[in-house]
């Protein structure tokens, strides 16, 4: 876009294409008629759309991932929130450690919480597979909640919150009319990043998931090592399809940009 | 009740959740794994930093991940300096475009370097055709479609990283230092990427982190030929059932993650007071 600069102009057209073109091929080949996964397609056809839609494992494992990113975002949220506030507005000893602590999901890889949950939780104690991923999805998506919520509440002015109580409202009048809508942003964002990374996820699933909670991106995987046909196209494209009204929405209400910077401070 | 006290009770469920769903499991993986000791993991660590097998795969994820970031940081800087010192209104349109992805299922995005380069893939296919070679190259689970996978998966958090970074520098630096007569490059090299070095750093931490630790490229595209850290973790936890090399993989991983986050910590520190 900017012809002076010939060769940063080159080298963020190779990343633009390494990012989307891979993309676009996926999108072109769920539209085949024919039976392999190659480029260019043969023929068109919504065949394997059809096929993909109707394919059990897939059905079912989208049930379960639906059930379990709402749940996890949902505890994550439950639990996170007052964790946040008990954080940046509570006068809490040792604060700079108890925020490391719930960030700290962040920085041991997927893999490793997961291959600790199931080994201390599923094959030492037992426990069903579906809590432990419900638990594994709501640890991870915890440092989500509470920086994305916080960063909401650290722009805001705390003496917004002073005053109320101070014109005579009660704690929870105070909170309800004042504190809440300062975080609604922050919420929806945490909400919308928790469900996305949930429903996406694979490290942390692949280890804790059983035959009657597969989730679907693992199913995904599975189905590749059998067979390499166009219904994995067809799923990824409907996938592809579903992240894009998410993107939009996300986009319109409060700008993506800023929810992935409230992330990666 | 005082105000010690209601944080205090704020904080319990999600210190709760931490501790019991995450904490106490992951010391579990140093010390207890099932039927085995601490000792046994211990001398597992040990003997895998020095069986060449392991070396080689321990070389392999830190090699690869090193050449990812360079790649994302080489490819995504430019994209973060362009588009942060655009007047175009398609600048925020590129940029969503860019950060789109992290949305999407890496799972999605792997999927589309199989066409691409699969035995009969794109690719091979352009290359026949425009007659680099005869025969279809050998593309997918080589290193090359390791470092394409992961570089497509991490240049929206390396542009990220990079264009808050370049925001933050004054645009009236770059005129400053053009008007007292330096060049373009000079320009940049001496002006914005310094000033924008502690953006490059947590690019750089992100982008590594990520791909030492990723799953599903490697699993796709580097298959049972490039094998990788966590490919083998997984492997030792779910078909040799070998929970002391499990254990002692998930600790080289962890290892590796968290020296590199405490490097990034300390170069940004000295950035910030540079």
């Amino acid at each position: 876009m900017n012809t002076r600069k010939p060769i940063a102009a080159a080298l963020a057209l190779a990343g633009y294409i390494i990012m989307l073109v891979p993309i676009l091929f996926v999108v072109a080949t769920a539209f085949t008629s024919g039976s392999t996964l190659r480029f260019p397609p043969e023929g068109f056809s919504l065949g394997w759309f059809d096929a993909a839609l109707n394919y059990a494992p897939f059905t079912s494992a989208l049930l379960t991932s639906l059930q379990l990113a709402v749940a996890s975002t949902f505890l994550a949220l439950a639990v996170g929130v007052p964790a946040t506030l008990a954080i940046y507005r509570g006068a809490l000893p040792g604060k700079g450690l108890v925020e490391g602590l719930f960030l700290s999901p962040l920085i041991i890889p997927e893999l490793v919480v997961g291959l600790a949950l199931y080994q201390q939780l599923i094959v030492t104690f037992r426990i069903e597979n579906w809590p432990v991923l419900l638990l594994g999805h709501t640890a991870l998506l915890l440092p989500y909640a509470v920086r994305v919520t916080g960063a909401a509440l650290a722009s805001s002015d705390v003496s917004l919150e002073e005053a109320a109580r101070g014109l005579g409202a009660s704690p929870l009048r105070a909170f309800f009319t004042i504190t809440l809508p300062i975080l609604r942003p922050g919420i929806f964002s945490a909400a919308l990043l928790g469900f996305v990374t949930s429903f996406n996820n694979v490290p942390l699933s692949l280890l804790l998931q059983s035959r009657e909670s597969r989730t679907l991106p693992i199913t995904m995987l599975d189905y590749v090592q059998q067979s390499y046909d166009p219904m994995i196209a067809a799923t990824s494209t409907l996938i592809l399809a579903a992240t894009v009204v998410i993107a939009v929405i996300a986009e319109r209400t409060v700008g993506f940009a800023k929810i992935f910077g409230g992330i990666n401070r | 009740m005082n105000r010690r006290g209601s944080a205090a009770l704020l904080l319990l469920p999600g210190l709760a959740f931490l501790v019991f769903g995450f904490l106490a499991p992951a010391m579990g993986i140093l010390f207890a794994a099932p039927g085995t000791d601490a000792g046994e993991i211990f001398t597992r660590l040990g003997a895998m930093l020095t069986d060449p097998y392991d070396l080689r795969i321990i070389g392999r994820t830190v090699g690869l991940g090193l050449i990812v970031t360079l790649v994302c940081l080489t490819l995504g800087f430019p994209i973060a300096y362009i588009l942060a010192r655009s007047t175009s209104r398609w600048a925020g349109v590129l940029l969503a475009l860019a950060i789109f992805p992290l949305l999407l299922s890496n799972v999605v995005r792997t999927f589309g370097w199989l066409v691409i380069l699969g035995s009969n893939g794109a690719l091979a296919q352009l290359l026949v055709s425009l007659g680099v070679t005869d025969t279809p190259p050998q593309l997918l689970y080589t290193p090359f479609a390791i470092v394409m996978g992961l570089t497509q998966l991490f240049l929206p958090l390396a542009i990220i990283a990079c264009y808050s970074a370049v925001s933050q520098v004054d645009a009236g630096l770059d005129d400053a230092a053009r008007g007292l007569g330096a060049s373009r490059r000079r320009t940049f090299w001496d002006i914005v990427v310094p000033l924008s070095l502690p953006g490059l750093v947590v690019a750089a931490t992100l982008v590594f982190a990520g791909s030492v630790t990723a799953y599903t490229t490697p699993y796709l595209l580097g298959g049972s030929r490039q094998r990788m850290l966590s490919t083998e973790l997984y492997s030792y936890s779910s078909v040799t059932v070998d929970w002391a090399s499990a254990s002692a993989t998930a600790i080289v991983m962890t290892i590796l993650v968290v020296l590199v986050s405490g490097i990034s910590a300390r170069l940004g520190r000295r950035g910030a007071t540079a």
